[in-house]
């Protein structure tokens, strides 16, 4: 499987280490009232799709980036890859 | 005092050898060092590698040559720059720190990696056996720069020619990473 990688162009996956739901990005805000019941399903609670979804892939062997991979996961077409910082700042959770 | 004295030896040992027409060599004269941006000095440091070498700032898998060779930039990710240069000095990141006034954070890297250059015509025969990137010259052009893994190693590589690449890897595994390049020369040099 080939990622291209925004930055660096066409890269092998064995390059990478996935580390799973692109749903990570959106920790809960621990102050909020239902704050534990957030966290648990934060925590515990995936989607399981057939078909079409966003993952967190670590460029290990690489820049150290980290990646969110669109994928078919019947498939294993890869269709948009971003980097998790531009995803992260376009809603809003960094500066 | 102790009645004995330390020589300094590089991790290969100074390993030069030919294959065919291909050489590859152990190159113990140039220094490494990292260039961290300071949070939000991306400007000044531009500026600052300007006006210390008159040099552009090399976009990721890019690198930026000094003409008379004595300083290159190797892009390797957003904000992560790899220096080489001639290792001329004790604490080679004195002189770097020196140049760029404070708009950079540069760190001697150079003892943790193990330079080989390769030259001669054919040699991307063995390299492309070893490593996952596509090294023809319409994809690889000369002065192209990634870190990648050849055998499963960490590795970065440079094309410095249309038949020269320079490899760095972990010092620690040296001899294992130069085994791999050995054994791909081996088996397709003419």
């Amino acid at each position: 499987m080939i990622i291209n990688h925004p930055l660096l162009g066409p890269r092998d996956a064995a390059e990478f280490v996935v580390k799973g739901d692109a749903n990570l990005i959106n920790r809960p805000d621990w102050q909020a009232d239902d704050a534990a019941q957030q966290f648990y399903e934060y925590a515990y609670l995936r989607d399981n799709p057939a078909g079409e979804h966003r993952e967190l892939w670590y460029h290990e062997q690489g820049d150290r980036s980290w990646l969110v991979v669109t994928r078919n996961t019947l498939t294993h077409e890869v269709t948009k890859v971003e980097l998790a910082r531009d995803v992260a700042r376009a809603a809003g959770r960094s500066a | 005092m102790p009645d004995f004295t330390l020589t300094p030896t590089s991790p290969l040992k100074g390993f030069d050898k030919q294959f065919g027409d291909i050489r590859l060599r152990e190159v113990t004269d140039q220094a490494i060092l990292s260039l961290a941006t300071p949070l939000g000095g991306e400007t000044a440091l531009k500026a600052a590698v300007g006006s210390a070498w008159g040099l552009e700032m090399p976009a990721p898998g890019r690198s930026s040559r000094a003409d008379d060779g004595k300083v290159h930039l190797l892009g390797l990710g957003a904000d992560q720059i790899f220096i080489l240069k001639p290792h001329d000095h004790l604490q080679p990141d004195a002189p770097v720190r020196e140049a760029l006034n404070g708009a950079g954070y540069a760190t001697d890297q150079s003892d943790v990696w193990a330079m080989l250059e390769i030259t001669g015509p054919g040699l991307r025969r063995a390299l492309e056996r070893i490593c996952p990137l596509d090294l023809h010259p319409d994809a690889f052009p000369v002065g192209a720069v990634a870190r990648t893994m050849m055998e499963h190693m960490g590795a970065i590589i440079l094309r410095s020619g249309e038949d020269a690449f320079i490899l760095l890897a972990a010092s620690s595994s040296a001899g294992s990473f130069l085994h791999a390049v050995e054994t791909s020369l081996n088996w397709t040099a003419p």
